[in-house]
């Protein structure tokens, strides 16, 4: 395809030279031209193979449309699938193609071309399933990944995303002559108003053709520049250009992305794309058109494109890509290309058209026949044939005898579409229009207007007309724009979908979908296997599934099916337009939060001092909690847990509980509240004393554990597990405000007003009343679950005897600002006693060696308290609390539910693991009955073997039995089931 | 993404907003006896019409207040949102689409595979 550059305009200056680099060959272009117009003025057309046969693929649209022409750009982060026909080059800009091994020019998997005949619709469904599940996996998935499939994911991202949200009163979407026409009447109106366009200028039809000669008596042009200069001056119309909107929500709700670097690299750091968030009162629907192809034996020839893209070349970018094509056509759409190219001094090869001599515009008609242009009336196309770029065509006249003709570029008009997507998101429904033979917008659902040729007005017509009387809401003054028109537009079609190729032959391609590469037998073939619904037929074949969504051809599907199936095309339905309208990147959606802004991270007051004193974190929700200590960087995970439980068993440790989740309730009905929330009785519970609480669902099973400190009957203050305190306070206000909406009961996170710390181990009494010399810490001042408010240095602080590691503990709440002085004051005076930091693992080694559980750890919310052993925790003289009633159901009272039971190897030597599972028989022979799972799995150097925790079937009376555990490598290590509790079993270490 | 009116704080974004299921389930009385059937409908079984629905909501990131809405479910639109104390508005008083906007018959989605 050899192309010239025709005249200059203004948006291509022919005098700014731009180099760039594509598959590592320099290339000249200009300023103003994208990456599709720059190879194209550089004869290069070949610029991608395709997704299943690796077909060679050139430049099909010059728009967004484009199915081809994709790219990947190396220079920006490698971004991968960006269309060649939107984005505009720079100086220095590097670009490969994609999909092909080991060069565009000799792609090695162009191989699967030639065994096309079985790579037909279905075909991933139908193969690849035996003779071996792990086939699949290991061998056909990777095969196929690497052969089929686009570009490649980009490397070191680093570009940044805004997010902005508008409210507005009207948006309208598309600045082409419809969407300048309804700002320019909406001009200092009382509403603010929205104007957006994907491309750098606004203009659209008046840009792209020459179809309007005259607007009110002024160039075209000139009358552009006027009115946007007038849009721009008014104080309530804002313009976003280089903005695309992808989706249409709910509410008029709408998303559009604005590419910041146009016809510029990126620079690292900066904003690279907006994405806009606009509520809008009003929208309206100026998006235009898009032009159909037609499906005929290799219509995907490289040279192949569609005519109104042609003229789009001409007209936009000063650039014929072909100086004679041949144009085929069954409409009136491709009339102004024939007049464009003859303004500009060429000339059709030859102009093809399905319709008889009689249907076509009689002044089309003299221009061809004044230019001696070759004229095929009820022609058709019925092949293209060429190497790697289309040489030939072969016509079939009205005579029915074939022509050869040989060309470098072919242009296609298969008829016009409104551009209906973001329509039909907005749920707006579509009607079948049997004379244009396209979908057109019919009744909105939400506040939608739809301007001009997105409405599916394809004649100007009644331009004025239909403006006036769709913006009467508004109530601004009228239109009266005078439009002269270069070519008779009054839009005529004629139905043709496809052409049937000449020859009948297994590799004979005419394409439906060029970017997904299904061809129409593939539509002929899914029908006579069953799948005639549209939106299974989509799906089998893949049909309009690709990044392009079908643009130029998804209508031509239907009609092809409606033909088949012999039903009218409103009967076979269309499939749902989904957003976005055009693929949108992650990093524009993610905006801001990404890396640290992702997620909050939640940290206790005292984490400097973890960070200085070798805190290994582990993440608990939001909360970084230190999992471990490391004394020096050589001490094992391993080695760091069992010196700190150790020191726990042996002196004292000291654990940073702020994370825990803290609640305080108050009121009048305080205590009933509480006696209906938790399953315990807190009745006749004394003040100043604290008990070990479950928190269940209305089904029965354990959802939360805490304790629960009395102040009074009016006053408690709860603690939840660390996960689990936002659910547990939100649980507590749903039944305070929906069930029980008659108690008089205020509930209150307090988790991050109190930092926790919990000291733990034989010598902690001596520790604390080293601490805080003026309390009496002996067992009968101070008990076991009681807690005492206390002042230290004019500090408010409250202090609960409780323990999670099974040995004496204390916990101490202190508001948060003043924790980290009260902490660096205890590691001092517990320095003597061998006080030491220990963390959550540790900590979970030493509750579980006591048989403590964990909410979600040792229970999965399949879990009954009943089933944890701890029916002495419910209540049964509660009338009711939640769940209560379910613990009776037939399912919770059935005998082989799973039951906690502890765990140890027969072996003391063997290893026990996390999540295996308990079985009957040594042997491993499927199907295996499961009894259940380990839940936690520890190695405690107080015992000096494994053990473990597990849940399973009937445990309870299983205890005192053996079982085996299953390994991983199918082979089973032998287990005794015993009671969960491994140490200090009469609780003396409690309580004295 | 929804406009909701919060009967407290007025209309927010949907973002600030949890959805809490059928509202006016009534919770069987602990302190009579409840028959298993009658217990297990309330825990487990909601209903799930196509069309008009009451339906729960709360205001989590405002003001935290649960209150009730008719929600059209096949539109997503809210009728009406009303506090817990107020009483349930007849269903009658509105107009539901129930056919979807996609033109799908009554019963069932897809093209037309399920006849009513």
């Amino acid at each position: 395809m050899k192309s010239i550059n025709l005249k200059e305009n203004q948006f291509i200056q022919f005098h700014q030279k731009i180099s760039f680099k594509f598959d590592g060959v320099k290339y000249f272009g200009y300023k103003g031209d994208t990456i599709a117009s720059a190879l194209l003025r550089n004869n290069i057309n070949l610029v991608g193979r395709s997704f299943k046969y690796h077909r060679p693929r050139g430049i099909y649209t010059c728009g967004i449309e484009e199915p081809n022409a994709l790219v990947q750009i190396i220079s920006e982060y490698s971004e991968p699938n960006t269309r060649a026909t939107i984005k505009k080059i720079y100086e220095g800009m590097e670009i490969e193609s994609q999909n092909r091994w080991p060069s565009l020019e000799n792609d090695f998997g162009s191989i699967n071309n030639l065994f096309s005949p079985i790579f037909t619709a279905g075909f991933y469904y139908k193969t690849f399933m035996g003779p071996h599940k792990k086939f699949w996996k290991n061998l056909y998935e990777p095969l196929i990944r690497r052969a089929a499939g686009l570009g490649k994911p980009p490397k070191d991202f680093k570009g940044v995303s805004n997010h902005i949200h508008h409210n507005v009163d009207v948006t309208i979407i598309g600045g082409g002559l419809n969407g300048l026409l309804a700002a320019k009447s909406l001009i200092n109106s009382n509403y603010d108003v929205l104007l957006i366009d994907y491309e750098e200028q606004l203009g659209g039809i008046i840009n792209n053709s020459n179809k309007i000669s005259l607007i009110d008596n002024k160039e075209p042009k000139d009358w552009l520049k006027e009115t946007i200069q007038e849009i721009e001056d008014s104080k309530n119309i804002k313009i976003l250009k280089n903005t695309l909107v992808t989706t249409y929500n709910y509410v008029n709700h709408l998303i559009a992305i604005e590419d910041r670097f146009v016809g510029s690299k990126p620079i690292e750091g900066k904003v690279n794309s907006t994405l806009h968030k606009i509520r809008t009162g009003h929208t309206i629907l100026c998006n235009g058109h898009i032009e159909r192809f037609l499906s005929f034996q290799n219509n995907d020839l490289p040279g192949i494109m569609l005519s109104s893209s042609f003229e789009k070349y001409m007209c936009r970018y000063g650039l014929a890509p072909s100086k004679e094509p041949v144009i085929f056509s069954n409409n009136s759409n491709s009339n102004s290309l024939v007049y464009s190219l003859i303004k500009a001094g060429l000339k059709p090869k030859a102009y093809i058209d399905s319709r008889s001599g009689e249907e076509i515009e009689p002044n089309l008609f003299d221009l061809i026949r004044k230019n001696d242009v070759p004229l095929y009336t009820n022609s058709q196309i019925k092949g293209a044939f060429g190497n790697k770029k289309i040489e030939k065509i072969l016509v079939e006249d009205s005579s029915g005898a074939l022509n050869e003709i040989k060309c470098d570029c072919l242009c296609l008009s298969g008829g016009i579409n409104p551009d209906v997507h973001l329509f039909t998101q907005s749920k707006g429904l579509l009607d079948w229009d049997e004379k244009d033979l396209t979908y057109k917008p019919s009744k909105p659902f939400q506040p939608t207007i739809t301007l001009g040729s997105a409405s599916g007005q394809f004649n100007f017509d009644n331009l004025n007309s239909d403006i006036n009387e769709k913006l009467k809401t508004f109530k601004v003054k009228k239109l009266d724009v005078k439009l002269e028109l270069n070519t008779n537009t009054k839009y005529h079609i004629e139905k043709l979908w496809e052409v049937s190729p000449q020859k009948k032959s297994l590799w004979a391609k005419s394409f439906i979908d060029l970017q997904n590469d299904v061809t129409t037998k593939d539509i002929r073939q899914a029908i006579t296997e069953g799948f005639d619904r549209i939106e299974h037929l989509k799906r089998y074949t893949t049909n309009s599934m690709g990044t392009d969504q079908g643009k130029i051809s998804s209508i031509n599907a239907l009609g092809i099916v409606s033909d088949l199936l012999d039903k009218k095309v409103n009967e076979v339905g269309t499939t749902i337009y989904r957003p976005p309208y055009a693929p949108l990147s992650f990093s524009a959606i993610a905006g801001r939060n990404c890396y640290e802004f992702y997620d909050p991270e939640r940290k206790s007051p005292i984490h400097s001092w973890h960070l200085k004193n070798g805190a290994i974190f582990e993440d608990v929700g939001q909360w970084k909690r230190p999992w471990y200590f490391q004394i020096n960087k050589d001490e094992s995970m391993h080695d760091a847990v069992q010196r700190e439980s150790k020191n726990v068993r042996e002196n004292a440790g000291i654990l940073d509980g702020s994370t825990l989740g803290k609640i305080e309730i108050k009121g009048e009905d305080a205590l009933e509240f509480m006696n209906l929330i938790y399953t315990n009785s807190f009745t006749k519970m004394r003040q100043g004393s604290a008990r070990y609480a479950l928190m269940l669902g209305e089904d029965g099973m354990v959802k939360d554990d805490g304790i629960i400190c009395k102040i009074s009957d009016q006053h408690f203050i709860a603690t939840t597990t660390t996960g689990g305190a936002a659910t547990v306070l939100g649980c507590m206000e749903e039944y305070a405000q929906t069930e029980w909406p008659n108690l008089k009961v205020f509930m209150n996170s307090i988790t991050e007003q109190y930092a926790t710390f919990n000291i733990s181990g034989p010598k902690a009494r001596e520790i604390m009343k080293k601490a805080f010399p003026n309390i009496n810490f002996s067992n009968e001042e101070f008990p076991f679950m009681t807690f005492q408010f206390h002042e230290f240095n004019g500090i408010p602080i409250r202090i609960l005897r409780a323990s999670f590691t099974g040995e004496l503990g204390y916990e101490i709440y202190i508001p948060s600002n003043s924790a980290p002085k009260i902490w660096d004051n205890i590691q001092s005076f517990g320095k003597e006693f061998g006080l030491a930091p220990y963390g959550t693992e540790a900590m979970h080694l030493l509750r579980a060696e006591k048989g403590y559980i964990i909410v979600g750890q040792d229970t999965d919310g399949s879990i009954t308290p009943i089933d944890l052993g701890l029916s002495w925790m419910i209540g049964k003289s509660k009338k009711d609390f939640l769940g209560k009633r379910s613990l009776t159901r037939s399912d919770t009272i059935r005998e082989d539910r799973k039951q906690l039971v502890g765990i140890i190897p027969s072996n003391k030597a063997d290893k026990l693991e996390e999540g295996q599972h308990i079985i009957l028989d040594k042997e491993i022979k499927s199907p295996v009955p499961m009894l259940g799972h380990i839940t936690s799995c520890y190695y405690s150097s107080t015992l000096g073997h494994d053990f473990a925790l597990a849940v399973i079937k009937n445990g309870h009376s299983m205890i005192g039995t053996k079982a085996y555990a299953s390994t991983s490598s199918m082979s089973t290590t032998g287990v005794d089931i015993v009671k969960p509790v491994f140490y200090d079993e009469d609780n003396k270490r409690l309580v004295s | 993404m929804l406009i909701i009116n919060c009967p407290y704080c007025g209309p927010r974004d949907q973002s600030e907003f949890s959805n809490g299921g059928e509202a006016h389930v009534k919770r069987p009385d602990g302190s009579k006896e409840i028959g298993d059937r009658e217990w297990g409908e309330y825990v487990f079984i909601r209903a799930n019409p196509k069309g008009l629905f009451y339906e729960r909501w709360v205001h989590t990131h405002g003001c935290r207040k649960w209150f009730n809405c008719v929600r059209d479910t096949s539109t997503d639109e809210i009728l009406v949102t009303y506090k817990l104390d107020e009483k349930k508005p007849n269903l009658n008083n509105f107009k539901s689409v129930v056919k979807t906007p996609s033109g799908e018959p009554e019963v069932g989605s897809g093209n037309f595979t399920v006849e009513k």
